[in-house]
Parts: structure tokens; sequence; C-alpha cells
């Protein structure tokens, strides 16, 4: 089982056969996150609805906790159903754009409105609890300079700014919502969907994420906002709200060390890292570097590749101290030195770049 | 550490004295908005009548020294000319030729392009320098030269688009990131702020994993390019500005004895609080001295 800070070494395993079996039969419920593990844009990851299917079939609760806020839960139950996956309700999707809805209807009174950097999704789930809002598309401002966006109204019932993916960003955008949080001060919350800050597309490529657009706010307004997406443990607080959880009963499945394995660890769950997703290990490193982690993640990236690659387990001496055991996945699945296919040379620190890893292995070892 | 003391009486003459030139800051201390703070007219003539070099330099991107200098004349400042004038553009091309352009190396193919994220004062400085911007001129055939820059300044028709761009043109190694200027937020004359070349910076910094290098304020970049053209002594100038983390910090990092002056960004119980702070950066951003307007310094002059 995982082991927190301070409860000694953290170990992470490949996940197989007797191992798996075990680690499983002792879950009844399974985080997924999504994009990365179980789809790559629109196409379903080999071997993941079956797994899922199956994991339902013995009776484990499934639930999604994505930091995407481009969609709607319903959206998400859609996406699921199109690709394959097991029947999935609204109640079982924890997109950030709905606990980012959910902690605004907490956090404001009532009647307050907020002032949204973010999609029509966003502005979907916060009608959907009821929270008047303006901002998502174009900004619709009077005069095409900062002296004229300086003299439009505020709207007097706005208490926070809301910040998610916004392919409609922009300069104006920036200023309106610096002036709300100028004028309501401590008073006018400041919130942000996640900090990812590439958003993968398919082919390796990708665009920024939100998490850039969430520090050009903060910068402007030299405070700092409160994040509902991973790692922080807000989303993993609604699905205990929503279902009867056990965190000791719990897996967390990501594809990202920084995010979904750090939550599932400081949450207390049991975790289990992919490398179907976040394209390359590369990619990780590249994103690490640009984040506000410790500095040396990256030498002990690449001491995880090298063990990878040889098929070691990841001991203590991987890690460094401090921050790092939280962001020791407790398993992984999929090693690429015995996955099927063709052999792969021996020495390449960047070996894992796009390698697929299915999910046929915790699939093969949850059969009998 | 500095003392943060008020200059006034015999004090100002002390100072300014043995001056040969003073470095001002522009917005928050020659000006705010479209009104020049009363008196720095006639203070900077007064510089002028007793000798003493007036230089300029400002982290504002938006305008090319040339506009600068209209400026100047337009607010009631005599003798200004744009060679005194070191504006965090101008700064940015100079630094961009010198990489891009400098040492050989790229002369051959042009040194390639510039991906510039600001508006028509800092284009044409980016130009006046010698280089191609990414998005004009391109011929319609053949390959593109590469972009090997991508400058961030003040762009107030900054969008996710153009962070996109950028972003792609940031994903080769050997293209340099840019910022004109740190400065998260600019005042306005009714109290309300303007996200600043800061903001933006951060957005692209966090996009594509990498550091901007700044050429404005506090960094020393600038004062580098007053040296090189003027050949100031550090220890005979001032600098004056309104503005703790960058003005004074900037004056600490080059030498110069440090002046606040209070019509602009900063408090009097900022600088206080730095000059009480334990850590040792805070320390770095408290003025030697202070005025409640540079107005204040006239007297510190002959007649």
């Amino acid at each position: 089982m995982a082991a927190m800070a301070g409860g000694g070494p953290r170990q992470c395993r490949r996940l197989e056969a007797e191992a798996a079996r075990a680690v499983l039969g002792a879950a009844d419920t399974l985080l997924f996150d999504c994009d990365g593990v179980l789809w790559r844009g629109e196409a379903a990851v080999g071997g993941a609805a079956a797994t899922l299917g199956r994991l339902a079939a013995a009776g484990k609760r499934l639930c999604y906790v994505t930091n995407n806020s481009s969609r709607t839960r319903v959206a998400y139950t859609e996406k699921l159903r199109r690709l394959g996956f097991p029947p999935a309700e609204p109640r079982h999707i924890f997109g950030s754009a709905f606990c980012a809805a959910r902690y605004l209807r907490q956090a404001l009174p009532p009647g307050a409105a907020a002032y949204v950097l973010g999609s029509p999704a966003l502005a979907a789930e916060l009608e959907a609890v009821g929270i008047p809002h303006l901002g998502p598309g174009p900004a619709a401002l009077p005069g095409p300079a900062p002296a004229d966006w300086a003299q439009a109204p505020l709207d007097p019932a706005v208490r926070a700014v809301l910040v998610g993916f916004d392919e409609h960003f922009s300069y104006a955008k920036l200023c309106q919502a610096l002036r709300y949080l100028l004028r309501g001060g401590s008073d006018c919350l400041l919130v942000g969907t996640n900090r990812d800050h590439r958003l993968p597309l398919e082919g390796g490529t990708g665009i920024p994420g939100t998490g850039c657009l969430v520090k050009a706010v903060e910068t402007a307004a030299q405070r700092e906002a409160f994040i509902v997406g991973k790692p922080n443990r807000y989303m993993f607080d609604c699905v205990v709200s929503e279902f009867n959880i056990d965190p000791a009963r719990t897996i967390m499945v990501g594809d990202r060390l920084d995010t979904d394995i750090l939550m599932g660890n400081s949450c207390g769950l049991t975790t289990l890292l992919t490398l179907t997703g976040v394209t390359t290990l590369d990619e990780v490193k590249g994103q690490e570097g640009g984040s506000a982690l410790h500095s040396s993640i990256q030498d002990l990236l690449d001491h995880l590749v090298r063990c990878l690659v040889f098929c070691n387990c990841w001991h203590q001496r991987c890690w460094g101290p401090q921050l790092l055991p939280q962001l020791c996945p407790g398993w992984l699945a999929a090693c690429p030195a015995h996955a099927p296919g063709p052999a792969r040379p021996a020495e390449e620190p960047d070996g894992l770049g796009g390698q697929v890893q299915e999910h046929h292995h915790l699939l093969h070892n949850l059969a009998e | 550490m500095a003392g943060c003391r008020r200059l006034s009486g015999a004090g100002l003459r002390e100072v300014l004295g043995p001056a040969q030139g003073v470095l001002f800051d522009c917005d928050g201390v020659l000006w705010a908005g479209e009104r020049a703070v009363p008196g720095a007219p006639e203070l900077l003539e007064r510089l002028r009548r007793s000798g003493k070099a007036a230089l300029f330099v400002s982290n504002n991107s938006r305008r090319s020294v040339a506009e600068l200098e209209r400026r100047f004349s337009r607010l009631g400042f005599r003798g200004v000319r744009a060679e005194h004038v070191f504006s965090s553009a101008l700064c940015s091309a100079l630094f961009l030729r010198q990489r891009l352009l400098g040492g050989g190396g790229d002369a051959g193919n042009g040194g390639g392009r510039v991906f510039v994220l600001g508006g028509e004062g800092l284009r044409g400085e980016v130009r006046d320098a010698g280089l191609r911007l990414a998005g004009e001129g391109e011929s319609a055939t053949g390959p593109a030269e590469p972009v090997r820059a991508v400058l961030v300044g003040y762009d107030d028709q900054f969008t996710f688009a153009k962070l996109a761009q950028a972003c792609g043109y940031l994903r080769d190694p050997q293209c340099l990131l840019v910022a004109t200027d740190p400065d998260p937020w600019h005042p306005l004359s009714d109290g309300q702020r303007t996200p600043g070349t800061g903001s933006l910076t951060a957005a692209v910094e966090t996009a594509s994993g990498r550091k901007a290098l700044v050429v404005g304020k506090p960094n020393t970049y600038m004062f580098d390019c007053i040296v090189e053209r003027f050949g100031v002594d550090p220890s005979r100038t001032l600098m004056v500005g309104d503005r703790l983390e960058t003005d004074i910090l900037f004056g600490k990092n080059c030498g110069l004895s440090t002046i606040l002056t209070l019509t602009g960004v900063s408090r009097l119980e900022e600088a206080q609080a730095y000059m009480a702070s334990d850590s040792a950066a805070a320390k770095d951003l408290v003025p030697n001295y202070y005025v409640d307007s540079i107005a204040d310094l006239i007297p510190g002059l002959d007649e």
C-alpha cells in the first residue's frame, strides 16, 4: 500500500500477476483520469474500455476525475458511451468545470456572480448550480484601447473571477478580470480550474493549458488563485461527498506524476501510473521543469526513465526527501521492457518516447 | 543598507552637487498620463543649466524613442532628444540585434525572424535595429526564415492564438524568449490598473516551460546601453524612480545612488517595510533617499 510522507520509504512496483490481484481485490473504487489514460483526443486507448468493463463487472465503482474544464459532466458521459466504456452517470464524473461551479456555490453569497474566463461548458456548469456569470466568449468591450476598457461599467454583482480553459483569452479579458479583483479586494474570489501547462493533442503537439491563463491573472493581480483541480484535493473532496469512499480501498489511476499521482498520494489513496499518456516521459520532464516543483525533479525523472528501461523497481534512493515521495506512484502499469512487441534497444534514455503501452497487462492480471 | 532618508535642505546640495548626471524613469516620475508632474520640466531645465546630464530609462515598451521624444515636447519638457531616451522597446531591439546579428555567425541568413508580441512602437524599434519580424514581408514561395526569437512586450492585442503561436516557435530550443520588462501592472490615471508585460510573459513562460530573458529594469542591460552610448560613471550618477521593485533595485544593481519619488506607484510605507524586513533581498529595494516629487530637487541646484 502507498505509504504517506513520514511513513517510511516509498516503493513503486510494476503491477502484474499476484500483486495486481491483491491490489485490485483490495479496492472498491477506482478513480480514473481521462485524457491520456482512457483516450487521446477522440481515440480510446487500446484495451481501456474492455478493462473498465471487466472492473465494472467485478463490482468496482468507477469514477472519472479530470482537470479538463471544457466539457460538462453530461458531455463526458456521452464521450464515455461513444468510446465504448461502461455506462456512467453524471454523478460519477468529476470534471474541473463541475467542481469549480460547486466550489463557488459553497463559497459565494447567494446572488453573487462570477466573471468567467472560460468555455461554454464552464458557463453551463455555473448555470446548472444557479450562479450568474458573465465573460465567456470573445471580449465585448467598448473601443479598441485599454483606456476605453477601463471605462466599461463593472457588474456590481460580481464577487469572483473564475479562470478555466479559454480559447478567447485576450488582454481585454485579462484587463476586466484585474478590474474586478482590484475592486473587490479580498471580497472577490480568484479561482482557477487547474494549473496544467499544456493540453496535449494527438501527434505529440499541444496547446497552452489553463495554467498559463491562471498565471497571467495571478501575476497582474499579485495574488494566488484557489485551484480546484489536481493535485489539489478539492476534487477528491467532491468525490467523497457524493460517494462513501474509503481512501484505503480506493485507487487513483493517472498518467501524470504532478497531478494525478500527487493528489492520490496526498489523499491517502493507492496510486497507479500508466504510461499511456502525457505522450512521452519527455513531456512530463518538460512540464515538470516549468512547474513550481522541486528543481531536482529533472534528475529524478532521468533516474526514473533508466529504471524503467532496465525494468528495475524504483527504490527510495531514486527519490529525494520531502516532496518527492508524494510523487512516487504506488504502482506502475505496464513496464515497456516487458511489453509485447518488437525488441527495444537496451540503452535508450528517452526510449519511452511515443511508446504506446496498452492496458493489456492490467486486464490480463485481472482475469482469473 | 540604504537609509530611505528624505532629501531636503542641505542634503539636496550634498547629493546633487557632485552628481554629473541623473537617470530618470518616466511614468510616475516626469508625468502621470497626459500631465507633466508640476515642476518637472523646470527641474530638467535647471539640471541642464547646471551642466548635469539628464537621461531617461523606461520599462514602457509601447512607444518608440521617436514617439517619446515628441511626448516629452508635448508635455512641456525642452531639449530632450531621442538619443537621451532608453526605453525597453529600444533596448530589447538592441539586445536582439546583438544576439541574432552580432558576431557575424548568422549574418549570412540575416539572423532569422523575430515574433513580436507588442504594438507598433515596439515592432518599429525591432525593424529599426535591422531585424525582420515574423509575419511581415515574407515571400510567398520558398521556406520561411526560422523564427529565432520571441519578444514579449506590452501587447494590448494579446490573444490565446498568439500565445499558442509563440509556444510553437519556442519548441525550438535555439529560439530565444525575451521580455521587454517584468512589470506586472501599470497604473491608470484614475487609480485603476492595467496588466503589464510581466503578466503576459508569465503565460508564455508557463506554456513553453522556458524562462524569459528580461531586458528591462531591474536587470542591468539598459544601463549597459547607456554606458555604451554616453559612458556614464555610476559613482557620479543618480537614479530617480517611482517603483521600488524596478527603478530602485535597478539603481542598486548598477551601483547608482537612488532617489524614490512619491508621485507614482510605490508608497513610502512600502519602502519602510522593506527596510524593516529581515530578508537581504528586501533591503536592496530600499532607496537611499526619497522626495515627494522631483520638483523638490530644484533647490539643490545652482540658480
